[in-house]
């Protein structure tokens, strides 16, 4: 087959993804977060000249400092009982944390909580303000109230969990399926009888798949938040760092490490055992 | 098909029940002893049940809290900018940190698999692992007080995770745009530019924002170890036991990360 004789347009301009009035507002915005970088950099007196010498500066803190980790010192019965501390906090305070979510969960959904004008706003706000706390500045409000201490520790971590949780649970809820739910309250099921026969066997294994990684993250919280004395590793690395031992840190940090590394291989198993249940 | 022994009969089923429910009753027992233990000893041997007091007491102390030190206001401005632009400034530096990171720790398209993947995996944990107070005492000894050590510690911080998500996203990719440019002729930057990108940078933009959110709330805390911002501020209140300067700060905090909510909830809706 003979091609027909197109005229070949040869005079078109480049092809280009934006034309011209979007391509300048890209070009704007683009041009507006580098102003506003490059002012906070200036803002904040962030010395540029220091990144160059700080990979050599860090290289021989390393190597002087923290190498080698005093290995020795970790192997002792106060702290491997540091540890165990620290994992039961970090599971009394998911366990306790979950609990209060399931509510948040419930309440904070807005497909099914009890009342959409009055408590699904305060669930919402409580969620939000547990989140945007950080699980530091609980620990430290809760040392001042109750003393050194496991229990602040326990408490804060629980704070932190619930806004974690609460958060993840509400939106998996906000996720179902309501015929079920619709069909139960049809048949006259209160508010409990529903959420518990109608929207729990929906999400029970995204609950569950969500409460093992709360663990998790809970307890990467636990391990530093006896630094500001709530019980726990935390309260060693607080002490070395301050007396400046720093062999005993870096001992400190690569068993937190370590344990961290252990509890995700451990937390990913079981998540995934859990969603091939489904 | 069924098979003579494939066949169960009502008893058995009926025993097999009955055993399962037994462990099932055993494992609730043990898991309520181990929380039962795990009570006694964090929560109840451990407190000073004496500093604490009556119930009173705590209401008292809690009390303090439940004021406004509204002359700290104009104070908090400049620390509460400082915070964001921390935020800002450590997110945009891992997420450029973090490029090698995804490169090397996507299965489908790292270099040298035996070598790289491994490595980059590793990169995450360590980065995950390590919190971000750690890291800022780390870059505060390294590079001295100020935002720099707390821009670096967030960068650190964040890789991890937008590199573990970004890394997946780049193993589920839909391979025939990869192989569509490797038929014309391309390279492995260009497979990387026009095939690879387009489909993961959604996810890649999605995460940064999620990340930049949680970053403003790490970068609040911070100034706790001496690497500026609102964290400073609160630490200071602390310090000088000025409880409703305390409130007044955490209330600055939550605005703050509420602002950055709204923004991140209208920037994600933008792009995708």
């Amino acid at each position: 087959m003979s091609a027909p004789s197109a005229t070949v347009v040869t005079d078109l301009p480049p092809w280009r993804r934006f034309k011209y009035p979007q391509s300048l507002i890209h070009f704007g915005a683009l041009l507006g977060v580098l102003v506003f970088l490059a002012y906070s950099v200036e803002y904040l007196n962030i010395p540029l000249e220091r990144l160059l010498t700080m990979f050599g500066k860090i290289g021989i803190q390393l190597s002087d400092r923290y190498f080698p980790p005093d290995i020795e010192y970790i192997q002792n019965r106060d702290y491997f009982g540091s540890v165990l501390d620290t994992v039961q906090m970090a599971y009394l305070g998911a366990l306790f944390g979950l609990v209060l979510s399931l509510f948040l969960g419930w309440f904070g959904a807005h497909n099914v909580t009890p009342s959409r004008r009055l408590v699904y706003p305060v669930a919402r706000l409580i969620t939000m303000i547990c989140r945007a706390v950080h699980e530091m500045i609980w620990a430290i409000i809760f040392v001042t109230i109750l003393g050194f201490g496991m229990l602040p520790g326990v408490l804060a971590l629980m704070l932190f969990c619930t806004g974690f949780a609460g958060k993840l649970f509400a939106e998996e809820v906000e996720a179902i399926d309501m015929g079920p739910v619709e069909a139960m309250r049809a048949t006259g099921a209160n508010g409990l009888q529903a959420f518990v026969y109608g929207v729990f066997p929906q999400v029970r294994v995204a609950f569950t798949g969500i409460a093992i990684y709360t663990w998790d993250v809970a307890f990467r919280a636990a391990t530093v938040v006896g630094f500001f004395g709530a019980g726990g590793m935390g309260w060693y690395l607080k002490r070395n760092v301050l007396q400046i031992e720093s062999e005993r840190v870096a001992a400190i940090l690569l068993s937190i490490i370590l344990l961290v590394f252990v509890s995700e291989v451990a937390s990913a198993w079981a998540r995934q055992r859990v969603a091939k249940m489904q | 098909m069924q098979t003579e022994q494939q066949r169960i009969t009502a008893d058995q089923l009926l025993a097999a029940r009955s055993v399962t429910r037994w462990r099932r009753a055993a494992v609730v027992i043990a898991l309520f002893l181990l929380v039962a233990w795990s009570i006694k000893i964090t929560v109840i041997d451990d407190t000073d049940w004496e500093r604490i007091g009556s119930l009173g007491s705590i209401v008292e102390k809690s009390g303090r809290f439940l004021a406004l030190d509204v002359s700290l206001l104009p104070k908090l401005i400049e620390p509460a900018i400082e915070t964001l632009m921390i935020a800002c400034l450590g997110t945009l530096l891992g997420v450029v940190l973090c490029i090698p990171v995804i490169w090397f720790g996507a299965a489908n398209v790292t270099p040298f698999k035996p070598v790289t993947y491994p490595v980059a995996r590793m990169l995450m944990t360590l980065s995950r692992s390590i919190h971000e107070i750690v890291w800022a005492l780390f870059f505060v000894a390294a590079v001295g007080l100020g935002a720099l050590a707390g821009v670096l510690a967030i960068a650190m911080r964040s890789i991890g995770f937008i590199a573990k998500i970004s890394a997946e996203a780049i193993e589920d990719i839909d391979p025939k745009a990869v192989e569509a440019i490797q038929a014309m002729g391309g390279n492995k930057l260009q497979v990387l530019r026009y095939a690879i990108l387009p489909q993961v940078l959604p996810v890649i933009i999605g995460v940064t924002v999620f990340e930049w959110e949680i970053n403003i709330r790490r970068s609040a805390i911070l100034g706790l170890v001496g690497a500026g911002g609102l964290g400073l501020v609160f630490f200071r209140q602390m310090n000088t036991f000025n409880y409703p300067g305390v409130t007044t700060v955490i209330l600055a905090i939550l605005v703050l990360i509420l602002l950055g909510e709204v923004l991140s909830h209208y920037s994600r809706k933008a792009v995708i």
